[in-house]
């Protein structure tokens, strides 16, 4: 476990409790990345235990189709799994239809459902397992540190601002040789795998002060954790 | 014809003798774009010998000007750096096209000189020492595919590349003397060019899809070999663009037959060829060589077909490898060793695209075989059958994508220690990007055919 530090007068932040169990969530050979990410999704709700079960009583077909580019993933649900695929299966049973670049905004499209009535259930858990429920920012930054503190070349200490009210919160350890501000929301899209560092600062939606090697560092460990690779 | 070779201490004469005013400096990057500068002479004899400065971009971004944001890497400053392009005064020669010009190819190298892990040139240097230290030169030759259209370069970005008009009958014959006279208005400027910068054409005909010729350069050093594919490709690009005209090497830009840029190499030990054999019994030298080249083929498949339309071009019956696999003089096979002549005794190599970096083609193939010779690898049984069409279970089938090659060569130890880990890692970084490119900035995975994006990305370019 990488030890956390509270500087700059962060307030403790203790650990959510981790049950950890095999994921039910499996994906096709040779995925492409959007069944990556919906992969990293599901294997994040099956941390909680309701979703975890909701999960594993589902059956039926879900497709995801992006409304902007050629991306789309069938999601299987059957026999207490859960496979991903590329492309949109033609025995999809609910077809999902959103703009995957925008699936974190706060004000993003709505997604357009075709497939609900007849497969109610399926349809709920669907949107239930794919928007899993997050910890506050500075837990879920704890566990993207997890998984990228020790990667060659990240900073060794990330001092995180949130703009809404100063808090601040430190990954890593001494010397803090890096910088990131923003929104509790832009903070928590970034550390639960919803978005690209780089692409947020490009953006607008988060700004940083260090090297570029360290945001590009940072950039391929987000995008790594997003696809869980 | 240039001298053969400038040294620092004969390039000022040299430059005064043929009155040169500029130098174009070319490096190549890893996806093979020629990269330079054009600088007055007496900035360009200042510079020597580490030569000009250049941003480090340009080994960090992709074929589409995209930086590389996702990984960094030692050679490169923490905000954005120089590095330099050291010249090779061997490649010195005056510009065809220009009277006052030069061209020199260059290795791209930090301020104290050193090389730099990600250059190609300097990555085939290094496989090149290796081979020596096992006592071996080698030789290669390429041939150079590429394909022809009448439109002009302008238009057919206008068209995003479709629908263009192969300068042939648009027929897959192959060798066709019809098709050769109308291209040879356009090859007659070409080789004139290339004999001006000391490039002797072997051959060339008329390939097999719509617009498509082949080029067979002489068998040369490995690096001038490499060297003499960037002109030519160069050479090709600057005609086409003179007459009116537009050329690619991507590996498959429609739906005929694909481009590819087979290699022949040979080995020497102490004069004697390596690969010569007079009866059905392989040489002991051949034996490991074709063993590494086997071994690591899916691995060095990341190198020779380097783009998500790579991959389009390996399909059966259409002239490129589908599985790993050797035989003597066999087509269908990715390997056709020839080892009864002592004279022409030698191997081509199949797999490469024309979309592929020769510097990075030939350190791949070398490196495979230094690693057979290293680790004394056996080659399996050379196919007798056709090497397409088999079935799918039981044969050793090559990558099919651009994720599965890299995955290919993150597993692939052998070729990767021969390559260097610094170059490997960072080659892979840049497969798993392009590979990230093609499906989150608008390429369609179901497709079954070239796509849009393929043909914006790579028609121009590659």
């Amino acid at each position: 476990m990488v030890p956390i530090h509270h500087a700059f007068g962060a307030e403790p932040v203790n650990d959510p409790p981790v049950v950890e169990r095999a994921s039910i969530v499996d994906v096709e050979a040779d995925p492409v990345p959007i069944v990556l990410i919906l992969a990293a999704t599901l294997r994040r709700a099956e941390r909680d235990p309701r979703l975890a079960a909701r999960m594993a009583n589902a059956k039926g077909n879900v497709a995801l189709r992006s409304t902007v580019d050629p991306q789309a993933a069938t999601i299987r649900f059957a026999h207490g799994r859960v496979l991903i695929e590329r492309g949109v299966a033609p025995d999809t049973d609910v077809t999902i239809a959103v703009d995957v670049n925008r699936m974190s905004d706060l004000d993003a499209p709505k997604p357009k459902i075709s497939g609900a009535l007849l497969h109610l259930r399926l349809a709920l858990t669907a949107g239930k397992v794919l928007d899993p429920p997050s910890e506050r920012w500075q837990v879920e930054a704890r566990r993207f540190w997890e998984f990228a503190g020790t990667h060659p070349g990240v900073p060794k200490g990330v001092r995180v601002v949130c703009t809404d009210d100063d808090t601040e919160f430190l990954l890593g350890g001494a010397p803090v040789d890096y910088e990131i501000f923003g929104s509790a929301h832009q903070l928590t899209v970034l550390f639960t795998g919803g978005s690209v560092f780089g692409q947020d600062l490009l953006d607008g939606k988060l700004h940083a002060v260090g090297s570029l090697a360290h945001m590009a560092e940072l950039t391929g460990r987000t995008l790594a954790f997003m696809m869980g690779t | 014809m240039n001298p053969p070779a400038v040294t620092p201490e004969t390039l000022v004469p040299w430059l005064d003798e043929h009155h040169i005013a500029w130098v174009k400096t070319e490096g190549v990057s890893l996806d093979g774009l020629v990269i330079g500068k054009h600088l007055g002479r007496s900035k360009f004899v200042k510079s020597l010998p580490t030569g000009n400065a250049i941003t480090d971009l340009v080994l960090g971004y992709d074929i589409a000007g995209g930086p590389f944001l996702a990984w960094w890497d030692t050679w490169r400053a923490d905000a954005l750096g120089d590095i330099f392009q050291r010249p090779d005064l061997n490649t010195l020669v005056i510009a065809p096209d220009r009277s006052n010009t030069a061209n020199v190819i260059c290795d791209f190298v930090a301020a104290d000189g050193d090389p730099i892990p990600s250059c190609p040139r300097g990555l085939l240097r290094r496989v090149l020492e290796r081979l020596a230290g096992h006592g071996y030169q080698a030789k290669a030759a390429f041939e150079v595919e590429a394909m022809l259209f009448t439109e002009s370069v302008t238009t057919a970005r206008r068209r995003h590349y479709a629908d263009l008009t192969p300068l042939s009958f648009p027929a897959a014959i192959g060798y066709l003397h019809h098709n050769s006279r109308q291209q040879l208005e356009f090859i007659d400027v070409v080789v004139s060019r290339l004999g001006a910068l000391g490039i002797t054409v072997e051959g060339w005909h008329d390939e097999a899809a719509p617009g498509q010729f082949e080029i067979n350069l002489e068998p040369a050093d490995p690096l001038t070999a490499c060297d003499q594919v960037v002109r030519v490709k160069q050479v090709l690009r600057e005609v086409a663009m003179d007459q009116g005209h537009v050329v690619t090497f991507m590996a498959k830009p429609a739906a005929e037959y694909g481009n590819g840029l087979h290699v022949h190499h040979s080995l020497t030990r102490q004069g004697e060829p390596a690969f010569y054999a007079p009866d059905a019994t392989l040489s002991d030298a051949s034996r490991a060589w074709i063993g590494g080249l086997m071994a690591t083929m899916p691995a060095a498949t990341s190198l020779l077909c380097p783009t998500v339309n790579s991959y389009r071009r390996m399909v059966g019956f259409a002239a490129a490898p589908t599985v790993a696999s050797w035989g003597e003089d066999n087509k269908s096979a990715a390997l056709r060793v020839l080892s009864r002549s002592p004279a022409a005794a030698r191997i081509e190599h199949r797999l490469a695209g024309g979309d592929a970096n020769p510097y990075l083609v030939l350190a791949a193939v070398l490196a495979g075989g230094i690693a057979g010779i290293e680790h004394e690898i056996a080659p399996p049984d050379p196919i007798t059958v056709t090497g397409w069409g088999l079935p799918t279970d039981g044969w050793p089938h090559l990558p099919t994508s651009i994720s599965r090659s890299t995955a290919a060569l993150v597993a692939d130890g052998r070729l990767r220690s021969v390559l260097g880990d610094d170059f490997a890692q960072f080659w892979i970084n840049t497969r798993r990007w392009e590979w990230l490119m093609f499906h989150t900035t608008g390429g369609d995975p179901e497709a079954t055919a070239v796509t849009p994006w393929e043909l914006d990305r790579y028609f121009e370019l590659v």
